[in-house]
């Protein structure tokens, strides 16, 4: 199957770019999860790999070879948008074997095709219902069947899950990355959904404004962030500004109301304004004890796995974190309680262009 | 103040019947929400709560009044749609000033309650621009602002955050319970989300197939479900089938590769066929229990969560901290410990556990 690299590749809608001199690989069977906000590029991206949008600059190529002019239909890449576009007065089987080309193949080969195709996405037995007649996730079952019949070596889900309830989403997340895996399908998943993207991806790509942030493993996306949206857009974050008052193995941040606050090891410079990110889990909150900060709580949410905790802390605002529900009893609104953290669990980032308030902005 | 009784209701489409036999009261200032897989009745309900169709059968009153024939118009509700509902012609004042006006207050209120509510948001220095000019996630919250403009203590959501990203979303279900309580509104709130069902509600009423399954407070329902179905949709959870081996104060269970578990359950009859359900969160490795082999490991953020297989063939997932030194891989075999206290059983269903479960 197929490496596929985008170089270079612009796109611009008007005076807008969509894709600004945007560089991605994705490996050979890798599952890539493209993880981003609203308006971020992610369709543009997996309409440039197909080529359905003709980038204005840049190449798009497949195992070393440059396709950016070729026509979609001879890419081997098979796209699936959020609506499933089945087609209704057609049957499960006939959906599939309506697929582009395998149109075209002989009787035989074509119905071995069909059911080798309704075989892997449990489908045989519905066979012969249409599309209305079947659950969501049956739907987008066919609708996939459909787009792989036709011999795809490239699978591109632009957001595959997004119409299925929340619930129903989380089942699926597995069958949907072992379906492409089983099959050893370069895969391009577009979400905006981050724990889709921890659960699925070999590799998450976090897109913003056209250009991609960071890409890397779920653990070293979430472990190690580059930027402070990364820090916030995966797993939620609580941030610190402050200057740099020691550097080293580790770096301490001052705030401006004297504060100090311990973080990783950076290459910032003594003085340099920076922030201190810290992930609400790894955040810890105790009545006795040492903390770097102190916050009044404000509301104690239960939310099964855990109970999110929002605090003020004075002169920063607010601050949040994730306790054990067996813990529940030890807290209560109102109290103030004494924050803290494993400085290497905390993110030191230099502060960022057009402030934080805006780096953050998740829409 | 607003309290809303719904009871015996029922509402038929020729012989499809999409809500039938609900009772439920909706205190004041209380925040409930409707959670249930698409088709399940919810939309259904909250649209005859608001007027917008007749029920088949049953009544409703809000505030002490019997709703029959009453227009939307005229039921003082806020009501704020999934798909965001703005005047697109109407700058994000207009829009809001438009309850307001339509009341015919006096000139004062129409420039002040606008304002008012668009503070409570954070919207301020937007009111000049057109809906078109804002993201999704801000679009809505002028649409709640709206709502709450009307003076209404009374307010139904309708998926008002399905269409808005996962993270948006997240961020504004905290705004959303954090209003609604500073407000002292009374809430109706219908999702398919089962995570935000549990972070904004006071109750959730969990439906399915057109009827109310149970009623309870989100942490209940994540503890202590009452049917197999709640177990399962509230979170994931672990289930196991067994037969009962040992009654008394506690029950003894032997599952399906032979290894029993003690619950701190009563009520079951000796040799009875039951399921064990328990979330990931209260199964850990030990040094003797259930022998497991393991099938997959996820990276979940601040945790890693553990698939593995019994010697029964049954899954059995389990949750071990991201930052915990030892790792486990496929193939890996150990013992587990299910606690007792957190563990919670049902008799096994006539229908199986999967048909008992289903989503759709």
């Amino acid at each position: 199957m197929p490496n596929i690299r985008l170089e270079g590749i612009t796109v611009s809608y008007g005076r807008n770019n969509a894709l600004d001199s945007y560089d991605l690989e994705v490996r050979d069977g890798e599952y890539l999860c493209l993880l981003g906000p609203t308006g971020a590029g992610k369709t543009t991206t997996l309409r440039t790999i197909c080529g359905l949008t003709l980038p204005q600059t840049g190449k798009v190529i497949f195992d070393g070879k440059d396709i950016t002019s070729t026509e979609p239909e001879e890419r081997k890449a098979a796209m699936l948008s959020q609506g499933y576009s089945l087609f209704p007065h057609m049957t499960v089987r006939e959906n599939i074997s309506f697929g582009p080309e395998i149109r075209n193949w002989g009787e035989k080969e074509r119905n071995e095709s069909v059911s080798s195709m309704l075989d892997l996405v449990r489908l045989t037995r519905r066979a012969d219902s249409f599309p209305h007649e079947l659950s969501g996730g049956m739907q987008q079952r066919n609708a996939l069947a459909r787009a792989l019949a036709s011999g795809a070596e490239v699978l591109l889900l632009d957001e595959p899950l997004r119409a299925l309830d929340a619930r129903l989403r989380i089942d699926l997340r597995g069958e949907l990355r072992s379906l492409s895996k089983s099959l050893g399908i370069t895969t391009v998943h577009v979400t905006h959904d981050q724990d889709e993207a921890l659960v699925m991806a070999d590799r998450i790509a976090v897109i913003r404004k056209g250009r991609i942030v960071q890409i890397g493993t779920p653990r070293e996306v979430f472990d190690d962030p580059r930027t402070p949206f990364v820090a916030n857009f995966l797993g939620q974050s609580n941030f610190v500004n402050g200057f740099v008052r020691e550097s080293g193995d580790r770096t301490i941040l001052e705030d401006r109301v004297g504060r100090l606050m311990p973080g990783r090891a950076s290459d910032l410079e003594l003085g340099d304004q920076a922030v201190l990110g810290v992930k609400i889990g790894q955040t810890q909150i105790s009545k006795d004890g040492e903390g770097h900060l102190k916050g009044e709580i404000e509301r104690m949410l239960f939310e099964g796995h855990y109970i999110h905790v929002d605090m003020q802390v004075e002169d920063l605002g607010r601050f949040a974190c994730k306790l054990p529900p067996r813990k529940m009893e030890e807290f209560d609104t109102g109290e103030v309680v004494n924050i803290s953290w494993d400085p290497h669990e905390a993110s030191i980032f230099p502060y960022p262009e057009g402030g934080l308030e805006n780096e953050l902005r998740v829409e | 103040m607003p309290e809303v009784r719904l009871s015996g209701l029922e509402k038929r489409f020729g012989s499809v019947v999409a809500v039938t036999e609900v009772d439920l009261i909706v205190r004041d200032g209380e925040y409930v929400t409707i959670l249930g897989p698409s088709g399940c009745g919810k939309t259904t309900l909250i649209k005859m709560i608001s007027g917008i169709w007749e029920p088949s059968k049953g009544t409703i009153t809000i505030d002490g009044k019997d709703m029959n024939g009453v227009p939307i118009e005229e039921r003082d509700l806020g009501y704020v749609f999934q798909n965001i509902a703005l005047f697109p012609h109407l700058n994000i004042f207009e829009n809001v000033a438009y309850g307001p006006r339509v009341k015919v207050l006096g000139k004062e209120y129409i420039e002040e309650i606008p304002r008012r509510y668009l503070g409570m948001v954070n919207l301020l220095d937007r009111m000049g621009l057109f809906p078109s000019e804002l993201a999704g996630g801000e679009q809505q919250k002028v649409s709640l602002s709206r709502a709450l403009a009307s003076g209404s203590k009374l307010l139904l959501l309708d998926e008002p955050l399905s269409a808005l990203d996962a993270r948006v979303r997240m961020d504004l279900r905290y705004e959303l319970r954090r209003l609604a309580k500073d407000l002292n509104l009374t809430v109706i709130h219908v999702t398919h989300d089962q995570e935000e069902a549990m972070s904004v509600s006071d109750r959730i009423v969990l439906m399915r197939n057109g009827r109310i399954v149970e009623i309870s407070s989100p942490e209940t329902m994540y503890k202590q479900p009452g049917t197999l179905f709640s177990a399962n949709f509230i979170g994931e959870t672990n289930l196991l089938e067994g037969t009962v081996v040992g009654t008394g104060g506690t029950t003894t269970v032997r599952l399906r590769d032979g290894s029993n578990l003690t619950l701190n359950s009563s009520g079951f009859h000796h040799g009875g066929a039951v399921v064990v359900s328990v979330r990931p969160e209260n199964v850990y490795p030990a040094d003797e229990g259930i022998p497991v082999r393991v099938s997959r490991t996820t990276f979940m953020g601040s945790y890693v969560r553990v698939l593995a297989k019994t010697e029964g063939n049954d899954d059995l997932e389990f949750d071990v901290p991201a930052k915990q030194n030892k790792c486990y891989r496929e193939g890996d075999e150990l013992w587990l410990q299910v606690n007792g206290n957190m563990a919670i059983l049902f008799i096994a269903p006539e229908e199986g556990v999967m048909e008992a479960i289903k989503l759709e």
